[in-house]
């Protein structure tokens, strides 16, 4: 019985936060503060208080910048435009613009669809988090994805382009979208994992493991293409490799027991070990336990900046993300 | 004002949900058993360069009764899972000593003759080895799941349950005989005749579709288990095999669409059996196929771009083959161990 009592009063601690938090939202419609459109009072009492504990709000809020730039990057790459400005606005954070993003040159029928598939569902994202988050919401920062950027991000990872004049176009081809696409998506599976023990509310839970699963799904699909054409191109498992280490330095060494659980190195390729009758793949990044890896929100920004270092801006994010609190909106400094 | 209101209104939704809980948790709190003795795992050194793998996820100490229900709830999937693949990979099941626990233990019920649960041949193409590759690496998933959940749960992990994993035209199971689980689901599914058989063992192209009819349920499974998991560390482990599950769902569905552009009887087959899942499991619609050549459907996402979820009486639904309120069938003919063991009532 002592656990059922244990268990009752960690719930009703969480139902006295609930009620304190309701209690928050009325005295804010009570005081007018509210006035400029629904939980803008939010974001005003986060950037008050910006090196708190995050709330749900600013982490639905790290993802839905993340959102913002996988959407973006397949839009284009699928349809040769970006997202509709009715999907960009939002009360918190400067509104940017995309650079650099266009059609892909896609030829294999299956890419064709992979591109279409999950531009559709990062489109979703977007409109289901903007919708979940209400005036809440951030807009849209400056995004840039174009050659350059791209080009860093495969340079910072010892990437060998010589034979491509040392640029990396992620829109000339199958095989190059498929890395473009190699570089968001696991970061985007890291990133809800990490945050997930991070949320207070189960309906939040609840719409955050639906995303994070469509996300290792395109992650799954993204590897398995990569892996399978690295038979007849074996770079491509190459360069897979040295971006997963690439990612592993810009987002450091640190280790926690969490949550969220952090390990040193929490980035894996696609090569196989083994060889013939028992040569295995690796399309799931797992530890031990057969569990995919977390990241913090600091370490997300690494990434996305192209950075080791302790940062607001750069890679992807030109002017940062945008974000009520500051702590969501930098990078660590691992380096 | 209009934002407020209904974030409130979703809050109080949260609640009465939270009171229902409590309430169950009062009922059967006292009488769930509860154990604690938690190792934490400990590190394994993966001898590979490239990918290393040493960092154990951790466990927390106590598993509050809900998390200990739930996640043994996810072991029986996991075993399900991990011998299925284990014996399409090596021909023999999961180790007997990760089959122990709470509950009647039961054997893997291999069937015997055409249909028998075996290693499948995978080398007869390229695209064939290459998913023998995915094959071994799902399989060490699985088993690793199976592991790390019972080191989680310590002494009330629940034990392995008889799991028929035969395409046989019939096996004796639970002292009655009937047909082999996965030649039971495809009959009921309409993709082979009532007097046909179903051996995903018999080529790579069959062992996907029967990847297909498991795997699915394992990713729905966990999506709509995580909001029930109290304890954090809990949480963000079981959100990390989702992720898992979600990757190897990725990588079949795939792989199916792939051969279904050579072979397009596949996109039938695959459609048949989302349908039936989607019968058993009663509304609302759970369950997607992969498309059509035209279209492509990989991820199952209703139209927010969230993966479906399942309850787990639904997964008891489809793993059981009924879609009646019942406590055994299909590819568990004796039930599964645990507390929740009951499927809906469809």
């Amino acid at each position: 019985m002592a656990e059922s009592r244990d268990m009752m009063e960690v719930l009703d601690r969480r139902v006295q936060r609930r009620e304190e938090r309701r209690e928050f939202f009325r005295s804010a419609l009570g005081m007018g503060v509210a006035a400029a459109g629904g939980m803008a009072a939010l974001g005003m009492a986060s950037s008050a208080n910006a090196q708190s504990a995050p709330t749900d709000l600013d982490i639905l809020n790290l993802a839905l910048n993340l959102e913002y730039l996988e959407a973006q990057f397949y839009s284009y790459a699928a349809n040769g435009e970006g997202l509709p400005d009715n999907l960009l606005t939002g009360t918190v954070g400067t509104r940017g613009n995309v650079n650099g993003g266009r059609k892909a040159v896609l030829t294999d029928p299956i890419v064709i669809q992979y591109a279409r598939e999950i531009a559709a569902d990062e489109r979703a994202h977007v409109v289901s988090l903007r919708a979940a988050l209400t005036s809440a919401a951030v807009a849209q920062p400056a995004i840039d994805i174009s050659v350059d950027v791209f080009t860093a991000a495969a340079v910072a990872s010892g990437v060998d382009l010589s034979a491509s004049g040392g640029r990396f176009d992620p829109y000339a081809s199958d095989n190059n979208f498929l890395i473009g696409a190699y570089i968001f998506e696991d970061v985007g599976v890291t990133a809800y994992k990490g945050a997930a023990p991070l949320l207070a509310s189960a309906d939040i839970v609840d719409a955050a493991a639906g995303i994070l699963a469509a996300e290792a799904f395109h992650a799954g699909i993204i590897r398995a293409a990569l892996y399978r054409r690295g038979v007849e191109a074996p770079v491509l498992r190459t360069i897979a490799d040295r971006i997963s280490d690439g990612r592993d330095t810009l987002d450091g060494t640190a280790v926690s027991a969490g949550p969220p659980n952090r390990v040193a190195d929490d980035d894996q390729g696609i090569s196989p070990t083994g060889t013939g009758a028992t040569q295995v793949a690796n399309i799931v990044p797992t530890d031990a336990n057969g569990i995919v890896f977390s990241r913090t929100a600091e370490q997300v920004h690494n990434i996305v900046y192209l950075t080791p270092r302790q940062a607001t801006s750069g890679g992807f994010f030109p002017a940062g993300t945008n974000n009520a609190n500051a702590a969501l909106r930098r990078s660590a400094a691992n380096a | 004002m209009k934002d407020q209101i209904e974030f409130l209104d979703l809050m109080e939704r949260a609640e009465n949900q939270r009171s229902a809980r409590r309430n169950f948790i009062r009922l059967c709190g006292g009488a769930a058993a509860m154990t604690g003795g938690l190792a934490l795992l400990s590190g394994c050194n993966d001898d590979d360069d490239e990918n290393p793998a040493p960092t154990p996820t951790p466990t927390p100490a106590n598993p509050a009764a809900v998390d200990v229900d739930v996640l043994n709830f996810a072991l029986q999937l996991e075993y399900l899972e991990a011998n299925y693949y284990s014996y399409a990979t090596t021909g023999a099941g999961i180790a007997a000593g990760l089959q122990t626990g709470v509950g009647t233990q039961g054997a893997v019920i291999p069937g015997t003759g055409a249909g028998a649960a075996r290693a499948v041949t995978f080398t007869g193409s390229t695209d064939d080895r290459v998913v023998g590759e995915y094959a071994r690496e799902i399989a060490a998933d699985e088993i690793a799941h199976v592991t790390f959940l019972r080191t989680a749960l310590g002494s009330a992990a629940s034990a392995q349950a008889a799991i028929n994993l035969s395409g046989s035209a019939s096996v004796t199971a639970n002292g009655a005989t009937v047909p082999g689980a996965f030649t039971a689901a495809a009959r009921a599914a309409g993709v082979i005749g009532a007097n046909e058989i179903f051996d995903p063992y018999a080529s790579v192209e069959n062992f996907l579709i029967g990847s297909y009819l498991l795997t699915d349920v394992g990713v729905t499974a966990y999506r709509g288990s995580a909001r029930l998991i109290t304890n954090k560390t809990f949480l963000e482990a079981a959100a990390g095999i989702l992720s898992t599950e979600a990757y190897h769902d990725g990588v079949i569905r795939s792989n199916l669409y792939a051969r279904g552009l050579t072979v397009p009887s596949i996109f039938t087959r695959i459609t048949q059996i989302s349908n039936s899942r989607d019968t058993l499991d009663g509304a609302p619609d759970t369950d997607q196929d992969i498309g059509t050549a035209a279209v492509a459907n990989l991820v199952p996402t209703d139209s927010g771009g969230f993966v479906l979820g399942r309850t787990a009486p639904q997964v008891l639904n489809v793993v059981y083959g009924s879609s009646a309120a019942v406590s055994q069938g299909g590819f568990f003919p004796a039930g599964v161990n645990g507390n929740i063991r009951t499927s809906r009532a469809n």
